[in-house]
């Protein structure tokens, strides 16, 4: 069965819209949530979602509302009686600027299962993973595929429950062909034990398929942000069921 | 001699990256590590900075600026005389020798007054290298007559509409190109800044700077019984003023003191100081120093008349520096530094880089303080050609309107 980590900015197109995306993405059918908070320097996203992060900012988010929202999520997925689990991406900045402690336990508090930090690396981790532990909180870490192995061992010396892999070097947005030497280092994880949830360019439910058998879950970012970006005009509603529909088309029919 | 590979400086400095940038960062401090060691790597980079940077660069004394202020002996490092007027060229030499050390055949670089991106595209040209400069949109539109030398050296000029459309942005942009592209290509950072090894690297290929001033100040300073008071830098990311300070910074006495934009004044958004309280302790574009952030950790704007010192954080050596109070810190606002451009511009007849300018502005402050048996030297990391159309604008305004209405009509 196919698993889908779906990605989406919070505030964009705006506070109550944002909520709308992530309706349609647990009616559509996703396993995991990623929610992103924005940063005005987002320099391991591809123009998509920087260009959304950056208007999600215009919007006057805040970290405080980006907890709310979080919690509102929640309620969304307990309300549609699966168990989805939420995940917040961001970037150092954010969370060294409230602390970070303080701001792992407010994202737990509010309903996240986890945090991906992509610029936190697990030799300069700032206390991330010893902090996580204590409130409670998952730490997805980020690789990629043409990593050293020795980068690699210092993350499978962790232990982690689940690792986020990024399919190409580069960064986000681009569309990935999948060849041996990735589906190898995804297989290592898989095989030490680790959620393996890769990503990076997927954008059709080919792609999904090919990589069912070695990854727990596949990670959509891009694709779904464009979908948000082409119905940015729209109401509630409409947003909800284009998101919906987008995430059921790169789930491959069981 | 200060240490030459750091990774952090008290509590700043690090590599905080995505993964995927890790393998070329620790591919770039193997390859540093090791040309520092190999003396035909400096022999080729001493010889290029003889034939082809110009220098040493000259020490003046501004015999009639100080006798005029009445107070202090000021002399100016003519940095900005190097070849395509700043000292940006000393580190754009540095990396792109390691760049061919390391096999890469591609160069991308980030450039804010378009003064690094035309060093960076001088030695590609120089050196045969496929050259890339991501440039802020606004800088573009400010910085028009760089964009053109760029052109003209071959390289392509990649405009970036995100963001703040500043120098910042553009550091984004070229981050996001290395990640994909590292295989063939070196990133040539323009600052003492961003993830290690970079801070270490740009202070040494900028120490060039500070190792001559020194020799310089042993003939020009202390042979006439001066008293050396201190040493004054314009810090944007601060890469001029660590070079100039680097032969100093394990001793007590210069004083060595950085200025920081003042801008418009001290309010967010119409400055570019992080010392002095404004900054805050953050991890941005790779590195942990003092940026200007709101509560939340986000970026703020930044405002100086300078595109150079246009930027929210600054090195992390010299925030460090900073706290510990090696380092004294002051700002000098737009019209300070227009002012101090004049100054030495009628008295001597150097215009100075508004960046620069900046340090002239304390200079002369500070000069004003002491007596006439001190001496102070101010970096002229750049010279002022490039700004013509800012401080033209700036400081006869009506007339050359006139001239670029004219010149547009032809």
């Amino acid at each position: 069965m196919s698993r889908i980590m779906a990605h989406l900015v919070t505030h964009y197109p705006d506070a109550d819209r944002s909520r709308a995306v992530a309706q349609g993405l647990i009616d559509g059918g996703a396993s995991y949530l990623e929610i992103q908070f924005p940063f005005s320097d987002p320099t391991a996203d591809g123009p998509a979602i920087q260009k959304a992060c950056q208007d999600a900012l215009d919007t006057g988010f805040s970290v405080d509302e980006g907890f709310s929202f979080v919690r509102n999520v929640a309620s969304d997925i307990r309300e549609s009686g699966r168990e989805i689990p939420i995940f917040v991406m961001t970037y150092a900045s954010l969370i060294f600027a409230r602390g970070v402690e303080r701001f792992l336990a407010d994202g737990v508090d509010a309903g996240a299962t986890g945090f991906i930090l992509p610029d936190i690396p697990i030799d300069y981790d700032e206390g991330v993973w010893d902090a996580a532990t204590r409130v409670g909180a998952t730490i997805m870490p980020v690789t990629v595929t043409t990593a050293a192995r020795a980068r690699l061992d210092l993350i499978l010396e962790r232990s982690p429950k689940y690792a986020y892999i990024a399919l190409r070097r580069g960064i986000t947005g681009v569309k990935t062909q999948l060849d041996s030497k990735m589906l190898a280092v995804l297989d290592r994880f898989r095989d030490a034990g680790t959620r393996v949830m890769a990503g990076f360019g997927i954008t059709e439910a080919d792609q999904v398929r090919a990589l069912e058998q070695h990854v727990h879950a596949v990670v959509v970012g891009s694709a779904l942000v464009r979908t948000v970006t082409d119905c940015a005009a729209d109401d509630h509603e409409t947003i909800r069921a284009a998101v919906a529909a987008r995430l059921k088309a790169l789930l491959p029919e069981t | 001699m200060t240490k030459r590979y750091n990774d952090y400086f008290g509590d700043f400095g690090g590599r905080y990256v995505a993964e995927v940038l890790r393998a070329p960062l620790d591919e770039l401090e193997d390859a540093f590590l090791d040309a520092m060691d190999d003396p035909s790597f400096h022999d080729e980079f001493d010889e290029i900075a003889s034939t082809f940077v110009g220098r040493p660069t000259p020490m003046l004394y501004a015999k009639n600026s100080s006798k005029e202020i009445g107070g202090a002996q000021i002399f100016v490092k003519l940095e900005g005389l190097a070849n395509t007027g700043a000292h940006k060229i000393n580190n754009a030499v540095g990396q792109i020798l390691l760049a061919k050390r390391m096999g890469k055949r591609r160069i991308i670089a980030e450039t804010g007054a378009g003064q690094h991106g035309v060093a960076t595209a001088a030695v590609c040209a120089k050196m045969g290298f496929e050259c890339t400069v991501y440039m802020g949109e606004i800088d573009i539109t400010r910085q028009k007559p760089n964009v053109f030398w760029m052109e003209l050296f071959g390289a392509t000029v990649a405009p970036v509409g995100s963001g703040q459309k500043t120098l910042k942005d553009a550091v984004n942009e070229a981050l996001r190109d290395w990640a994909s592209s590292f295989a063939d290509t070196h990133y040539i950072i323009g600052s003492a800044l961003g993830p290690s090894p970079y801070p270490d690297m740009v202070r040494e290929f900028q120490s060039v700077v500070g190792r001559e001033a020194r020799a310089q100040i042993e003939e020009m300073i202390t042979a006439r019984d001066l008293n050396l008071e201190a040493l004054v830098a314009c810090v944007g990311g601060g890469s001029n003023a660590i070079g100039f300070f680097e032969p100093f910074l394990e001793t007590k006495a210069p004083r060595l003191i950085g200025v920081e934009a003042g801008g418009r004044g001290p309010e967010p958004g119409n400055h570019a100081a992080r010392m002095k309280g404004l900054g805050r302790t953050g991890i941005v574009q790779g590195y942990k120093s003092l940026f200007l952030l709101d509560p939340d950790g986000q970026v703020q704007d930044t405002h100086s008349v300078s595109a150079g010192l246009d930027y929210p954080g600054i090195g992390p050596q010299l925030a460090a520096l900073g706290v510990a109070g090696r380092i004294e810190f002051a700002r000098a606002t737009d019209s300070e530094a227009l002012d101090a451009l004049q100054f030495f511009a009628k008295n001597e007849g150097v215009v100075f880089a508004l960046e620069s300018a900046h340090g002239a502005a304390e200079a002369i402050r500070l000069a004003r303080e002491l007596p006439p048996t001190s001496a102070i030297v101010v970096n002229m990391s750049g010279r002022g050609d490039k700004d013509l159309f800012i401080t033209a604008k700036q400081l006869d305004k009506e007339r050359w309107q006139e001239f670029l209405a004219r010149e547009a009509a032809e």
